[in-house]
């Protein structure tokens, strides 16, 4: 098995259908992934390879991966820092009244 | 032709339970630049030839009981098939 994702004909358990809304977030995240592939700063096979990679990825659901893996390769790519990412995340926590 | 039964490390697009099976070619995909090295930021040339292949389901699945005639399909990478009997 290549990584975590490769569970193509596994026998697993009950698949949960469950149903939700997609979030105001969940829309972003794909947006800014469209547009990052717009403007050539990503691929979908990176991107696919960054989400593989992550080690939470059983803990995260489908659009969580998307934002953890898009983070990794803003790094990887030179785009943004963890710091400057760290520093945002921190401004928007305290804008929205995080504890 | 068979899927090559080789263990690589990183994203591979050859899914693992058709590793080391047996399998015909049904038609040819297209020439791609190799996604798995296109994922680490490279070039992936030179492109690789993508076929679709078929499969006998009951090569797949200890136990299939279904039709003997049933088969899937999947889209392999040259570089993921060797001839049969090669090793």
């Amino acid at each position: 098995m290549s990584g975590v994702h490769d569970i193509g004909g596994s026998s697993g358990g009950p698949i949960d259908q469950s149903q939700h809304d997609v979030e105001d977030w969940e829309r972003l995240a794909d947006a800014i992934n469209s547009a990052l592939g717009g403007k050539g700063l990503q691929t979908t096979d990176q991107h696919r390879r960054a989400i593989e990679s992550l080690p939470n990825y059983r803990d995260l659901g489908y659009y969580e991966r998307w934002t953890a893996a898009t983070e990794k390769l803003l790094i990887e790519n030179g785009i943004l820092t963890q710091a400057e990412i760290d520093e945002k995340a921190g401004e928007i926590e305290r804008r929205w009244g995080g504890s | 032709m068979r899927v090559r039964p080789a263990e690589k490390p990183g994203h591979v697009r050859a899914p693992d339970y058709l590793k080391g099976r047996s399998g015909w070619i049904s038609c040819v995909l297209g020439h791609f630049p190799n996604p798995e090295d296109v994922a680490y930021g490279l070039s992936g040339m030179p492109e690789k030839t993508l076929y679709r292949v078929s499969f006998r389901q009951s090569n797949l699945w200890d136990g299939y009981e279904g039709p003997d005639g049933d088969r899937l399909y999947a889209d392999v990478y040259e570089h993921w098939l060797e001839p049969e009997g090669e090793r």
